[in-house]
């Protein structure tokens, strides 16, 4: 059988609860815009009831604070789609960058396009042919070598810059990966010892942020521990922190270039492949660059070697025979001919017009240059040919880039609204819980309020107003 | 299920960027009048147009030197027929001369005449046009042939080469662009200057009748000639024709190039205007789902 102060307590118990529900309801409204927060609903708990002659009797209610809602599986899936993201997202925007390079000439504007500077080049070999010995001509080979040239070599340069810079980024992402591995070690170090069993609430939060973030950078697996804790390695299964220790990625220069080294591997190749941001970067600084920097060596080191051949075998205006000199600098090696690629004739008079022993008025030989225009040369291609493909494969690179990016982001864009169905405050609900805890705590008052008239009754039995 | 409160600020939001995005594309594609203007876009087409404005350039630039090159051929062209007229002149002086009717100081007199049209064939035989020598073969800078007058019959020397300078049009046509000097005037069967000398010599010491068998010569020189600039007229005619061409071949190029580049106006401004709508609409979910809450309400 109950007793009027055991209805008291209990009553007290709910206004307790309703005053720690109301708690959760300010931290969530409190939070609403805290994108690294996790709504929290109050942890309801019925008090066990008290058996009386067998008989069970309820003891009120206790809220023990609140609950964070998240759902970590659905919180790691969006981590490995924001990895896939973010990687083609740099990526994108390097090849963007790059292809900036080679925008495509229109007839009414071709400046610093090499496509149109190879055809210039051999047409000016064209109209030679019909002039063979005159200057005005011969001059226009040497300016038309000369743009080819330069625009070549300035391309060259302004990819060799895109990356020098991307390694400076790549060098900077994995600084920050290395500064949240360190945070994420230390917030894994006080979940295992504050919350080993249970959800690990605000903490869990900034661990759960930390690893958003690295997910940004770097492509990562997350292996759970004991006692909640945490294990985090990269893509291709190096330890980046181990519970509550981080290992730091360190760099090295090789050959002018960046690699990265987790203890003695170097994980440079594993990284381009492994998503984040520094996947991007790599994979358009150890390959997309390097590719089209190849293919543009193999252009002018093509065209320079082929036209100083064809110059040095005909005789030129001085009457050198097969010693005219070159036009272009000799390249010793493919590797970086774009770059160095420069007209070193001076003297229109240089340039072999005419075949071996023909006299100085002979064309043969400005034949046999323009006709190279029309032989496959470099790499079984024509010179513009081969130009041509080089813009077709970055193009159809950066084109499919741009679609994986689109879908990448789409579903990116989906599992973060499933993560914020779930987990994100919504201040309408909490306008509605506000109203309910409010309502339960004025009830619970009113409650208290008459249990009070009953005791003062039950204490002045008989006396009608001495306790009130 | 729950659903998500980021909706506005994340979703639409994002569609919000994208639908300018769109625009900004499109009204750059709008102000340049450009469909392809990253190599990104539609790589098919930006490799095409390399190719496409390769050819299209190689056509212009053929057009352009055969305009030079005509000059050079027509220049030969009326060279040629001075020539064939100084040699219609001198076998008339021939004939007249052997006929037999006219006295030695007459005969001395054609003598000196044949050598006057000996000298301008020759200086025809030596026209420079631009600097360069017609007939030297490839020996373009100095005059082809030389008069020796101190033998009797005089000699000309040729100083030029058999050279033959060929033109090659985009097509892969050759197109033959001189003719060697010692195959016009000092060839073996058709030796004009040399049969002109020697008709000179022939009528210098006034004997009547000593140049029959020279005449004859000079008549199938004049042939030859002719004959020669036959080669020069199909020279013209050819490259006459693969100028136009070229022309032709660069217009129809840059038509081909101009679509495959060029933005379709219309559909983009179609295009522009649904982006525009679409970003209104946005705008205005956006402004009514913001409302406020149920915050509002209590």
């Amino acid at each position: 059988m109950g007793t009027i102060s055991s209805a008291i307590n209990l009553i007290t118990s709910a206004l307790n609860a309703d005053q720690a529900a109301l708690d959760v309801t300010s931290n969530n409204v409190s939070n609403a815009s805290n994108e690294a927060y996790t709504r929290e609903v109050p942890n309801w708990s019925e008090n066990q009831p008290i058996y009386i002659n067998g008989e069970a009797i309820g003891s009120g209610v206790t809220v023990t604070g609140g609950v964070s809602q998240r759902d970590r599986v659905l919180d790691q899936r969006l981590d490995q789609q924001q990895q896939l993201s973010a990687s083609s997202t740099s990526l994108l925007s390097a090849l963007t960058t790059l292809q900036d390079n080679f925008t495509p000439a229109s007839s009414s504007s071709t400046t610093g396009d090499i496509g149109t500077d190879i055809t210039n080049f051999f047409d000016t070999y064209t109209t030679l042919e019909s002039a063979p010995s005159n200057d005005a001509d011969r001059q226009a080979v040497l300016s038309s070598a000369t743009t080819l040239a330069s625009d070549i070599s300035r391309t060259a340069a302004s990819l060799n810059a895109q990356q020098a810079s991307l390694d400076q980024s790549a060098t900077t992402v994995v600084s920050q990966v290395n500064t949240l591995t360190t945070a994420l070690a230390q917030v894994n170090q006080q979940i295992q010892s504050t919350s080993p069993n249970s959800d690990a609430g605000v903490l869990e939060d900034e661990r759960q942020s930390d690893l958003s973030q690295l997910s940004q950078l770097i492509g990562i697996n997350q292996v759970t521990t004991e006692q909640n804790g945490m294990s985090v390695t990269t893509t291709g299964g190096q330890l980046l922190a181990s519970e509550g220790t981080a290992i730091p990625i360190t760099s090295g220069d090789v050959d002018g270039v960046t690699h990265f080294y987790l203890g003695q591997t170097d994980i440079t190749s594993a990284l381009a492949s492994g998503g984040g941001q520094i996947g991007g970067i790599l994979t358009a600084r150890d390959q997309s660059i390097p590719t089209t920097l190849a293919s543009l060596d193999q252009l002018a080191y093509g065209i320079a070697t082929n036209i100083n051949t064809v110059n040095n075998a005909g005789t030129d205006l001085d009457g050198d025979n097969g010693n005219a000199g070159n036009i272009f600098n000799a390249p010793t090696q493919v590797a970086g001919s774009a770059a160095a690629l420069t007209v070193v004739m001076t003297d229109p008079n240089k340039i072999a017009a005419a075949g071996i022993g023909d006299g100085t008025g002979d064309n043969s030989n400005a034949v046999a240059a323009a006709n190279l225009a029309k032989q496959n040369i470099i790499g079984g291609e024509t010179p513009s040919n081969f130009y041509s493909n080089l813009v077709s494969t970055l193009g159809s690179s950066v084109s499919e880039t741009t679609t994986e990016n689109t879908a990448l982001t789409a579903s990116v864009t989906q599992l973060q609204t499933q993560v914020s169905s779930l987990s994100g405050v919504s201040l309408d609900d909490e306008a509605s819980n506000l109203e309910l805890f409010q309502r339960a705590y004025q009830a619970a008052s009113q409650v208290f309020s008459i249990l009070n008239t009953v005791y003062a009754s039950a204490i002045n039995i008989g006396v009608e107003t001495a306790v009130s | 299920m729950r659903v998500d409160p980021f909706y506005v600020a994340v979703n639409l939001s994002g569609a919000l960027d994208q639908t300018q995005a769109t625009q900004q594309q499109l009204s750059q594609e709008l102000s340049s009048g450009l469909r392809v203007s990253t190599i990104g876009t539609d790589p098919v087409a930006a490799a095409q147009n390399v190719t496409l404005l390769n050819s299209v350039d190689q056509d212009d630039s053929f057009t352009q030197t055969t305009s030079l090159t005509q000059g050079q051929l027509q220049v030969t062209d009326s060279t040629l027929g001075s020539v064939v007229t100084q040699l219609n002149q001198a076998l008339s002086l021939a004939d007249a001369a052997n006929n037999g009717t006219l006295n030695s100081t007459d005969l001395k007199s054609i003598s000196n005449q044949l050598s006057g049209i000996r000298d301008e064939v020759l200086s025809l035989a030596n026209t420079a046009y631009q600097g360069v020598y017609l007939f030297g073969g490839s020996q373009t800078s100095g005059a082809p042939f030389t008069l020796d007058s101190s033998t009797s019959p005089a000699t000309v020397t040729y100083n030029g080469n058999s050279d033959v300078n060929t033109l090659v049009a985009p097509t892969g046509q050759s197109i033959q662009l001189n003719i060697p000097g010692n195959q016009v005037f000092t060839a073996a069967t058709a030796n004009v200057l040399g049969t002109l000398n020697s008709l000179v010599a022939d009528y210098a010491n006034g004997t009547a009748g000593s140049g029959v068998a020279d005449t004859t010569a000079l008549n199938s020189a004049l042939n030859y000639v002719s004959q020669q600039r036959v080669t020069i007229d199909n020279s013209i005619g050819q490259l006459t024709d693969a100028s136009g061409a070229a022309t032709e071949q660069g217009t129809q190029l840059t038509t081909v190039q101009t679509d495959l580049m060029q933005a379709d106006i219309a559909s983009v401004s179609t295009q522009y205007s649904l982006a525009q709508s679409q970003q209104t609409a946005l705008i205005s979910v956006i402004t009514a789902l913001g409302q406020g809450s149920l915050f509002n309400k209590l």
